[in-house]
Formats: C-alpha cells, structure tokens, sequence
C-alpha cells in the first residue's frame, strides 16, 4: 500500500460537470482530489480487505439476531421499545438488505483493524462506484496510469444487480427515493441510486425527508399524493424512530431500505457486542460497554465513541482519568462505548481510512478518505486507489 | 478484474437539459410508445354486458371483473380537491369514500385474445379502469388513458393497441393530511453549526 503522486486530468472540472458531480469542492475546500492515489498489491485487497469485510458482516448480522431476541441488549442498543416489534418483524421477514459500508484502520500490513458500521445511511458511495472508476479509465485512456491498473471497486455493478433481485423480491411496487433538504452530497448520492435503480428498470420517484406526508389511515405519501409503498431513505432509522411520524413505522405497508433490522448495525453499541462474542478475532478491536469499563484496564488509551453519531462527531480519547475531546458535534445523548485506541496509518501528514463497501453480503470496493487530523469526519478529502 | 467491467456513461451524464422531463398536466399525461413485441390489442368494455358480449370473459368472470376495476379506480383513480377541478378535465365526477373528487370511470381493458394460461389469469386477474379525458381545447380531448395518465387511444374504437406496461396495476393515490413528520431530529441537530463552515449549514446526514 503506497500513497503516489500523480498529475491531475487537465479537465477533471468540466468532466464533473458533464456527470453531474456538484460536491467535489465544499466549503470552498477540495473533497475530491486527485492529485495523489494509493496503490494496493492484489494481495492486499483480496486477502486483507475483501476476505474479512465478507467475514465481519457475517459477523455483525449474528449480533443482530442475538440482540433482537435480547430485551436487555435491545435498551443497551437504545432502540425505542415501541419499535421493538417493527426491527423484529423485519428481521424474521428476511427484508432484504442494499449496501453497507465497514471502515477500516489498515496500513498494508497486519489487519485491518474495524472502526465502525456505516450500515444504515453510508455516503461517499457516488465518487466511489462511479466517480473514482471514471478517474482510473481517464488515467489509463491518456497513458498516465498502466494498462494493467485495476481497482477494487465492481461497486456500481454490483448495485445495479442488486436492484434487479429487489424488483424480484419486491414485486408491483415503485420505488421512492428520499433525502434532506439542503445538503448536496446526499441529493448527489441519492441520485446516483436513483440512476443504478433505472439501469435496473425499477420505477423511481424522489421525495424529500420534511415533504413525506400521511393520510387519513396512517399510509406515507409524496408530493403527488401517490401512496409510498417502496423507500430507500438517506436518513437514520435512529432519527425516524424518534419523530413524529415514528409512530406510523409498521403500521402502514411500507418495504424499507435499508431494513428497520439495520438500526441494530449503525450502532456503535455493535462494537462492544462484537467483542464479546468473537473476542481476540484479528479484524476487531477491544470494545466495552461504558458499565463495562473494569474490563478495558488493561489498555492506557480508549476511544470514547457516542452510541449514535454520523461523520466522526464527539469522539473523545480516554487516557486513565483524563478525557481529551478530538471533535465536538451533537450527539451522545444516548450514553457511549469504549473502543481500545489503535490510530490510523500515516501516509506523509495524512491520516487514511480505508472504507469497504458491501452490497448485500458480497464485498464490493473500496473507498480512500484522507485528513490531517485523526478523525475522518465529512470533509476529509476522497482519493483514489488502484491495484497494481 | 476487481472493478466493474462496464457502465453505461450516457445514463451517467447529467448535462444541461438531459433529464428534462415534460410533465404537461396534473396528471402528467404520457403517451404510450408503440414498440413491437411490448404491444398488446385489448378491449375496453363499460359495462358487464358489453363485456360478455365483446370478450372472450364469461358473465361470471366478466362481473368479477367489472367488481375489480371498480375497486381499483377507488384505490388508484386521479383525485381532486374540488369538484370543479375534476370536471375541468374528466367532465362527468363523482365524490368518493374518502371525500375528494374523482371521475367515473369510463370502463376497463381486457386483453382481445385471450390463451388458455389467460383465461386462469383473467379468473383472478387484475383491470385496469380506463377515463375519457375531456378537458376543451387539449390535445388529449377524447381520449382515454389510465390512472398514471398513459393515453390508450380515442374514445369510441372497437379495440385499442396498447404499451403492455398499460395493464400493470398502477400505484395508489391518496389525500394527505399532515406533512413534515420526520426530518425534525436532522432539523435539530443541524443548527448545532460547530466544525463547518460559518453558515451553519448542515452537511450530509449520512456517514
């Protein structure tokens, strides 16, 4: 794993353009940039990346079918109880599931070690599936890249087939697509769904968050007053759980993606749990409940993470008595876990993630995000990758 | 090859006016493509009897059908708030269960030829209602199309070429009572403006 410069397509802006990629600079700050990648061996990918995400996520879905069948677990997760039943259903159901996303501390040496789930809201999946393997055809096309270059990333494939068996599983049913207003990245990654669902054939309509409406029998509604029957949402089920409309969830025939049973695995109450029932496995690291903290004496330094939180937000480090806040945000009502410190790999004054994307069960690519800070968090910039 | 072998660029472009979908009235009214093989002669009858006489249906299948299309233009038909919406573009309108205003309906296809696997389908099957769409001065005056707004051809012939998509059941349409019932936890958390920018502006509610 080797992080190399490279020179930038001369017209990467007008080319965004043309793909309607709207989100490569924000806050007046590059998020895109292409003017360095990283290089794996295909070694690398297959057995230290694409072998365990497929492993972890067998892993994370045992956890789900022990805490559903757990009242105690179930308020350790802090999943309202009266949404218990509507998790439950979904599981037993078998709803089928889109895309997650596992992201890694891993260097190129030893294992990759598991920060986290993004299994219910996961973004930057455009500049991964589409935008990224768009950059290494370019590079190739104009000679600045080996012919032989390859990337881990049948991403958009992958979700275009998936689509396909959703129709199969979901029979008659159009599809909604909804996200927040004001935010162009998730208008930008919700749309890139809607264009993989189209390959797919499914009809597809979008809806934001704040206009879904009900009517008089508690159905889910658009703008055109078409009844919602099919959604994939950009927003966490731990956020809708705890709205108004909440109350309806269950009560009306909706399919969901991601399925209610997802709330169980963008949890970071699923670390703690992991621990426990695979301790020591190579990929996790030590994790602890905050009643649980005696077991975590053995480590100097611990990662204080919220039980709900997206983006990197209120992270603190825990060294003995002393707590020493790495980024703020509002989140971590809902209490905290522990997760024992293992820092990310630095490339030259880069700290790097590695994302690890799933559709279904089957591993899918990979995604790069780089930060000057030890936190990844929603504006560390995206950089490229591929296998040489 | 780990990557995708290939993606289809041109649906991938999203150059200026690509996506420009033409959405001429309320009911968004599209005209069915005639391809080849995705065509299908169907009949539209008004009543059971015109049924029997011009289908390959029985009395007993044609009334269940009849039922059928009924139940379905309660559950799919176009509605309006006011009745005098409704009657601007279907004329004849009646005030449904749920009390808005919906046009009668015109009556319901059925496929002209019918094998022997669709006449166990058409035992159970699905009928689209049909609407005479009759709005003075547009260039839909006449005709008859579905609940989704997919024109089926004049009003009056004795048998209509249709885009097969026409006889799949269309979805549900409904009076909304209430907006805005989720995004108020977004809502929230995104005034907290702390590590953005200056604005305040929430960023993505993914991660």
């Amino acid at each position: 794993m080797l992080r190399l410069p490279i020179n930038e397509r001369p017209h990467w802006k007008e080319r965004a353009q043309e793909f309607g990629f709207h989100f490569h600079t924000m806050y007046g700050e590059p998020y895109w940039d292409e003017s360095a990648f990283y290089q794996f061996s295909l070694e690398q990918i297959e057995q230290d990346i694409e072998d365990p995400t497929e492993e972890i996520h067998a892993m994370c879905l045992d956890v789900v079918a022990r805490v559903l069948e757990d009242e105690t677990l179930l308020r350790r997760f802090r999943i309202p109880e009266q949404h218990w039943d509507f998790i439950r259903d979904s599981w037993k159901n078998g709803d089928p599931s889109l895309y997650s996303r596992l992201d890694f501390a891993y260097s190129g040496q030893g294992p990759a070690k598991l920060y986290e789930n993004n299994a219910d809201t996961p973004t930057s999946l455009y500049e991964t599936g589409f935008w990224q393997w768009l950059w290494l055809q370019d590079n190739v096309d104009r000679r600045a890249l080996p012919l032989q270059s390859d990337q881990f990333n049948s991403l958009q494939e992958k979700l275009v087939n998936r689509f396909r068996d959703l129709q199969f599983l979901t029979p008659g049913r159009e599809l909604h697509f909804a996200c927040c207003k004001d935010t162009l990245e998730d208008r930008g990654t919700v749309q890139y769904l809607q264009d993989c669902a189209s390959e797919a054939g499914i009809t597809n309509h979008f809806v934001f968050i704040e206009e879904i409406g009900c009517d008089a029998e508690g159905a889910f509604t658009d703008l055109d007053d078409q009844v919602i029957t099919w959604m994939f949402k950009l927003y966490p089920w731990e956020f809708m759980f705890r709205e108004e409309f909440g109350s309806l969830l269950g009560g009306n025939n909706v399919r969901w993606l991601e399925p209610p049973w997802k709330a169980i695995l963008s949890n970071k109450a699923l670390l703690p749990m992991l621990w426990k029932l695979f301790p020591g496995h190579p990929n996790l690291l030590p994790s602890f409940f905050e009643d649980e903290l005696d077991k975590a004496e053995g480590y100097s330094e611990l990662v204080k993470k919220p039980i709900f939180s997206r983006e990197g937000a209120n992270i603190s480090i825990v060294r003995g008595g002393d707590v020493h806040s790495l980024s703020d945000g509002p989140y971590g009502e809902e209490g905290f876990i522990y997760q024992a410190m293992h820092s990310l790999p630095k490339f030259g004054q880069n700290f790097t993630l590695v994302g690890s994307w799933l559709v279904d069960d089957m591993a899918a690519g990979i995604s790069i995000r780089e930060d000057s800070n030890l936190i990844t968090q929603d504006m560390s910039r995206y950089l490229p990758h591929i296998i040489l | 090859m780990k990557r995708s072998k290939n993606i289809n660029l041109a649906r991938m472009r999203k150059g200026r006016g690509a996506s420009f979908v033409l959405r001429p009235l309320a009911m968004g009214i599209t005209v069915a493509l005639m391809g080849c093989s995705s065509d299908e002669e169907v009949k539209v009858v008004s009543s059971v009897e015109d049924c029997v006489n011009n289908t390959q249906l029985d009395k007993a299948q044609c009334e269940a059908a009849y039922q059928k299309a009924l139940a379905e233009a309660e559950r799919t038909g176009p509605k309006y708030a006011r009745l005098s919406q409704c009657e601007s573009e279907f004329g004849s309108c009646r005030e449904s269960s749920g009390g808005f205003w919906m046009p009668l309906m015109t009556g319901f296809m059925v496929a002209s030829l019918l094998n022997d696997n669709d006449r166990r389908y058409h035992s159970y099957g699905y009928y689209n209602p049909v609407y005479r769409y009759s709005a003075s001065g547009s260039r839909y005056y006449d005709r008859l199309m579905t609940a989704d707004g997919q024109v089926i051809g004049r009003y009056g012939k004795s048998s209509y070429t249709v885009n097969k998509s026409a006889m799949d059941p269309k979805p549900k349409v409904t009076k909304t009572v209430s907006r805005g019932g989720f995004g108020a936890v977004a809502s929230a958390k995104s005034n907290w403006g702390g590590g953005r920018s200056s604005s305040g502006r929430s960023g993505s509610w993914g991660g």
